[in-house]
């Protein structure tokens, strides 16, 4: 038993990882420097991570990694991607999370961590038109509250 | 699933970020955040305040794209 997950909570994500089939792999970036939730979000990631074996974790610290950083455009901690493996390497395919991700995004990380392993997305068809047809990025920052 | 993870799955393009608002307060000053949630597009281009439908989140995309 972790500190974050109850034993209520961690028995219903068990059963909803025995969907998971592509290996997902979840990167946390972490800094020394005034980053009070780092820990707390890296400590939590990682009991999410040992409820599955389809899901690795790699932590990297931000000011020791600014290659990798820079790689995944992270620019604050605590930072996650959570990405999934497409033809036997983990693809990047954008998501993010900017903070400990707790209530709200709590459920939103475990959605992301099914899709990006299922890798099925429904939407409307003229919405799937619309976003294979975009030539630039664009970036989307959803703020959220925990509650 | 949050709506922006889910067109970032879909084009490669696209790349979204769920911000924990009261943790980066400087962010969320900065974009005028008063309520949750608040999309912003392209650095504050564009804005969707509330919960946005996927054709509203769309049409709000091809504004930022417009200008």
């Amino acid at each position: 038993m972790g500190s974050f997950l109850d034993e209520n909570i961690t028995s219903q994500i068990k059963v909803v990882f025995t969907k998971l089939t592509n290996p997902v792999e979840i990167v946390v970036f972490t800094s020394q420097k005034d980053c009070e939730y780092c820990e707390d979000t890296r400590a939590l990631l990682e009991e999410v991570c040992n409820l599955s074996d389809k899901i690795s974790i790699k932590s990297v610290d931000l000011d020791n990694k600014p290659d990798i950083a820079g790689e995944y455009h992270i620019t604050r901690t605590p930072g996650i991607v959570v990405l999934g493996q497409v033809d036997g390497k983990m693809k990047d395919f954008g998501i993010r999370f900017s903070g400990i991700p707790a209530g709200h995004e709590f459920s939103a990380l475990i959605q992301s961590i099914l899709t990006v392993s299922s890798q099925e997305v429904e939407f409307n068809p003229d919405t799937i038109e619309f976003l294979n047809s975009l030539k630039s990025p664009i970036h989307l920052e959803v703020f959220t509250t925990p509650t | 699933m949050v709506l922006a993870h889910r067109m970032a799955m879909i084009s490669s393009m696209v790349t979204a970020d769920a911000v924990e608002a009261t943790e980066f307060p400087e962010l969320s000053g900065k974009y005028r955040v008063s309520g949750v949630p608040h999309t912003v597009i392209n650095e504050g281009a564009g804005n969707m305040v509330g919960a946005a439908p996927e054709d509203m989140l769309v049409e709000e995309i091809r504004k930022v794209l417009k200008q």
